[in-house]
């Protein structure tokens, strides 16, 4: 189904340790993906540290979970931890809205906006950010 | 309609490479298409809707592209991947 939502396009929500990193990978994904597909990020810790913050993890799903739905990218470790606590506390409705992807951070999220900003589904824009680990580089 | 196939060769300009930005859009006017779209540059090949492919051909500016298409509507998006390869500005 496209065009659900007041944009139409299915976004992507970053999950990272790191602030710069996400706000990196976000300018180079919008630079390639056009500027259409919305994508926020829930990154670093509560105080501003590396880390990451179960409650903005939270609000970033609540916040995506609407309309189309978004994909959601995991940098390492903990934020994939808190990821899926964070699925733990979202209602059904929210979930069928999300889309987690198990795929390389900056190749998959890059692969999920261009494929998002194609008009595709959520499980379209989480199967382009998974192939991204069978894609070789050399 | 018939199933068809089409080829075309086209040099990107000197001065643009296939990277970020020009890369997403080839990318999203091959997704325009239901044809199987295939790049290739360098002794390389890429399926012309995949970005992490296409950036994996590393075609610098003046590199020749070869754009072939197979399916429905196969000869508009060879003509009109070409037509946007000719006209990518920096």
């Amino acid at each position: 189904m496209r065009g659900e939502t007041a944009n139409g396009y299915v976004g992507i929500i970053l999950v990272s340790h790191s602030e710069a990193l996400a706000s990196g990978l976000m300018d180079l994904a919008r630079q390639v993906a056009g500027p259409d597909v919305e994508i926020i990020a829930a990154a670093g810790g509560p105080d501003g540290s590396l880390g990451t913050d179960g409650a903005r993890v939270l609000d970033a799903l609540r916040r995506g979970a609407r309309g189309s739905g978004a994909v959601v990218l995991m940098d390492l470790g903990s934020s994939v931890l808190s990821v899926k606590a964070a699925l733990g506390q979202l209602e059904d409705e929210e979930l069928h809205r999300l889309q987690v992807a198990d795929a390389p951070f900056v190749e998959g999220t890059v692969a999920a906006a261009v494929t998002a900003s194609t008009g595709a589904t959520a499980a379209e824009v989480a199967r382009a950010a998974e192939e991204a680990r069978g894609v070789a580089k050399l | 309609m018939l199933q068809s196939s089409e080829q075309a060769r086209v040099a990107l300009p000197s001065d643009v490479a296939l990277h970020a930005r020009p890369a997403g859009l080839f990318v999203r006017e091959a997704a325009l298409f239901t044809a199987d779209v295939n790049v290739a540059a360098n002794g390389k090949q890429a399926n012309a809707k995949s970005i992490l492919e296409v950036l994996g051909l590393g075609a610098t500016g003046g590199t020749e592209l070869v754009i072939s298409a197979s399916g429905e509507d196969a000869a508009a998006a060879v003509r009109d991947l070409t037509a946007l390869v000719v006209a990518l500005v920096e």
